[in-house]
């Protein structure tokens, strides 16, 4: 465990080096940026010197550490507000973004899992992998406008779009989880369909419990392993800011903020954004391996 | 499990109620979906579209411009005392700051001032060429230029920011004080201002992608929708029944650039066989919204300095390749055609490739990012490239995009083009002139205005379109008081 913990400090240092450098490196120049084409050379070198630009790079990086350190990740080019501002808006629009989609894809996705792997071969196994197949296969930023039209237009029971108000949320979170629901289907289905023809599910049942604590409480579990690292997996993708479904919904989040950032050359936001969203990816990686020895007693006891 | 179900679908039911109530209390804001919010609303920082836009409502200028673009007072009336010196003295109209206090000549001194000594504005060096500003007493003042500059009331359209607060170092980016029309109240994701007259309050929110604002346009989410949509879109807009669509003509130049440090676009011929290969009038006819006009040079006819005499270079592709073989050139031509990732210009630009190539062209289109497109223009790294003119008053532009001496950094003479009859023609301000030289030699390649248009809500009444798409339209706009009994649904 403590082994474990301690390997995320050289993954986190090396992310940190790495998004400065590809900011710092990138082609471009940010006080072109903030001054426009046409300022006279001093006036850059001026604003160059003020920023510590002209500083060689291990400087800038030491200060970049320093600064971090104290919860500084800078200010914006464009609005000059400290980035970490931002950052706190818009944290917690897409958590909540992705929690949301995660509960929408288990709720979906599990019983669908379920109910496919038990009647194997038969019309409900067809109809759900039909579903889930058309469902993978459609792209967020075609099923957005389109859940928009169904919800929003001809039945409007939802708004289109925003944050204005509580509902907002559950069409971004329905384009999101319904793709992922129909990937947990298909890996439910496969792993349960695996575990109902071992020994122990036979033995439950020789036991004489009921066919639902069978499913559920034996076999269910056993199978649980593989769908909690895919869930695991693609929850680091939905909190690093689902980009597009995000645009799409005019959703505030991670994701927005650093293409906007990328169009408009804002560079210590596009910096501040992929360390953020590096170090989620890190962060879920680690709760899912440790959640992994929770789940599996042979993990546990192999060290 | 089957429990919790039951409760899931009781919380979203529950949900939806509360959600129905809050929807009935009556929203009596004028709301906007636009495209792109503004950057900041301290107008010494702002450089983009929306930002100058919304700032033109909070904040009143020196000088505004009349219907055929000549500096006209706004606060201020001028004379000039000498080609060095010009005296304002302020009227009695938009004397009041939001916060009370009173506008005098002080807070015009100070605004300048601050943005001259500002290290991180992007117009420092627009105003570089003021000496010294002297306030003589409470209503005028004198500005002091280094060099001549007939030209210099037309380049005040800052807006006035209180001196005080400047002192203070006063955030305006995020809470302006002016003393325009409207003023600013909150801007928490929504952009919300309200109008001094009547109190009528105007939202402003940001929605990227067009399909959606205008989704929300017509399930009433919104109140009206301005520019920045594919022509496709407007039409359905316009076969909606709760919606009304305004349309006007604009001054938004659309052009190719060439560059001339390329071997085969020094050539006159070819540059005059491309302007003979693009058919302009079916793309208009045919991709662009209503009301585009055909253009030939960067100011519009309407324009004091414009030139309404240009004609056209008809669309003719036998004569192009006519002219391709004077040239010497073996066809097809290949060039390589910049544009940005926009739906609509990539389209424009595939309807170009086809027209072109019958005229003996070949074109590759490359769509890239905005960045990347921005820099590799800037950098002279092209070909052809399209952009456009926006929200151009003033012939100074001629002297930023074409005189030998704007090159990119120094300015905006992105194609690299040196003429020095058009240098001379640009010194002695004779922009008549200047505009036919340029459609003869064709540095850029001129296509088109684009039409102005906005989609409203019927409720909403008396909105004014400008030429250049400004927001200006909001000073007067009004809400009808009669609202459709069910907002929200509407037939497809």
């Amino acid at each position: 465990m403590i082994k474990r913990l301690l390997a995320v400090v050289p993954v986190v240092f090396g992310v940190v080096l790495l998004t400065f450098l590809l900011v710092h490196l990138v082609p471009g120049d940010p006080v072109e940026v903030m001054l426009g084409e046409s300022s006279p050379m001093a006036d850059r070198a001026k604003l160059r010197a003020e920023l510590g630009l002209d500083q060689p790079l291990p400087v800038q990086f030491g200060q970049y550490l320093k600064a971090l350190a104290q919860g500084d990740f800078g200010r914006s080019i464009h609005t000059r507000k400290p980035i970490a501002q931002s950052l706190k808006e818009r944290i917690p629009a897409t958590a909540s973004l992705a929690l949301v989609s995660l509960l929408i894809a288990v709720m979906i996705g599990l019983p669908l899992g379920i109910v496919a792997a038990l009647r194997a071969g038969r019309w409900p196994d067809s109809l759900a992998t039909i579903l889930s197949l058309s469902l993978s296969a459609m792209p967020h930023f075609w099923l957005g406008p389109l859940l928009m039209l169904m919800f929003g237009l001809w039945l409007g029971l939802l708004p289109v779009s925003g944050m204005g108000n509580s509902l907002s949320i559950l069409l971004p979170a329905m384009t999101l989880g319904l793709g992922l629901a129909a990937i947990l289907t298909r890996m439910t289905r496969a792993s349960l369909l695996e575990v109902l023809h071992e020994d122990f599910v036979r033995t439950a049942r020789a036991k004489g419990i009921e066919e639902q604590q069978v499913i559920l409480r034996h076999a269910l579990r056993a199978a649980l392993l593989p769908i909690v690292t895919v869930l695991g997996l693609q929850l680091g993708g939905l909190l690093a800011g689902a980009v597009i479904t995000e645009t799409v919904f005019s959703w505030e989040g991670v994701g927005r903020l650093l293409v906007e950032s990328i169009e408009k050359r804002d560079y210590p936001v596009t910096q501040a954004c992929v360390l953020v969203i590096a170090l989620t990816y890190v962060m879920v990686n680690l709760m899912t391996d440790l959640l992994y020895s929770r789940l599996d007693p042979r993990i546990r006891f192999a060290k | 499990m089957a429990r919790l179900a039951v409760l899931a679908t009781i919380a979203v039911a529950m949900l939806v109620l509360l959600d129905a109530c809050s929807r009935t209390g009556s929203h009596d804001d004028i709301r906007s979906a636009v495209s792109q919010l503004p950057q900041t609303l301290d107008p010494r920082y702002a450089t983009d579209a929306a930002s100058a836009r919304v700032n033109r409502l909070l904040y009143r200028s020196l000088v505004d411009f009349d219907e055929h673009y000549m500096p006209k007072a706004a606060i201020a009336s001028w004379r000039v005392l000498s080609p060095r010196l010009f005296r304002f003295t302020l009227g009695s109209e938009g004397r009041h700051f939001h916060d009370g206090r009173y506008l005098t000549a002080e807070d015009v001194a100070a605004t300048y001032q601050s943005v001259k000594e500002l290290p991180d504005s992007p117009h420092a060096a627009e105003f570089a060429n003021i000496n010294k500003i002297e306030v003589r007493d409470e209503n005028t003042l004198d500005f002091f230029l280094q060099d001549a500059d007939s030209n210099f009331p037309s380049r005040l359209v800052l807006g006035i920011l209180p001196a005080e607060l400047i002192a203070r170092q006063h955030d305006f980016s995020q809470e302006p004080v002016g003393s325009g029309p409207l003023k600013f109240v909150s801007w928490h994701r929504e952009l919300k201002l309200e109008r001094l007259d009547d109190h009528q309050r105007f939202s402003f929110e940001e929605i990227r992608d067009p399909t959606v604002r205008v989704l929300k346009l017509v399930r009433g989410e919104t109140d009206m929708l301005q520019g920045d949509l594919p022509p496709e879109l407007v039409n359905y807009l316009k076969k909606q029944p709760v919606i009304n669509v305004i349309e006007s003509t604009g001054t938004n130049f659309a052009y190719l650039g060439l560059n001339f440090a390329d071997p085969q676009l020094q050539n006159p011929l070819v540059r005059q066989a491309l302007a003979h290969a693009i058919d302009r009038e079916a793309i208009i006819k045919h991709a662009l919204v209503g009301s585009s006009r055909l253009a030939e040079t960067i100011l519009p006819p309407e324009h004091w300095a414009g030139n309404p005499d240009l004609a056209a270079h008809a669309y003719n592709p036998v004569a192009a390749r006519e002219l391709l073989k004077q040239a010497g050139i073996k066809l097809p031509l290949k060039l390589v055609y910049k544009t940005s990732t926009d739906a609509q210009r990539v389209r424009l630009a595939t309807m170009m490739q086809a027209q072109m190539q019958q005229a003996g062209f070949e074109l590759e289109i490359r769509s890239l990012d905005w960045g990347t497109f921005f820099e590799d223009i800037k950098r002279g790294n092209f070909q052809l490239y399209g952009l456009m003119w926006v929200g151009i008053k003033t012939p100074e532009i001629y002297h930023q995009a074409f005189h030998s001496t704007s090159i990119p950094p120094m300015g905006a003479n992105r194609g690299r083009y040196v003429d020095r009859q058009v240098d001379e023609l640009i010194t002695v301000s004779d922009w008549k002139n200047v505009a036919s030289r340029l459609h003869e030699q064709l540095p850029y390649i001129p296509l088109w205005y684009e039409g102005q248009f906005v989609a409203v809500r019927k409720h909403i009444v008396g909105y004014v379109l400008q030429p250049d798409g400004n927001w200006d339209g909001l000073a007067k706009v009004k809400r009808n008081k009669f609202k459709s009994v069910f907002p929200g649904r509407n037939a497809l």
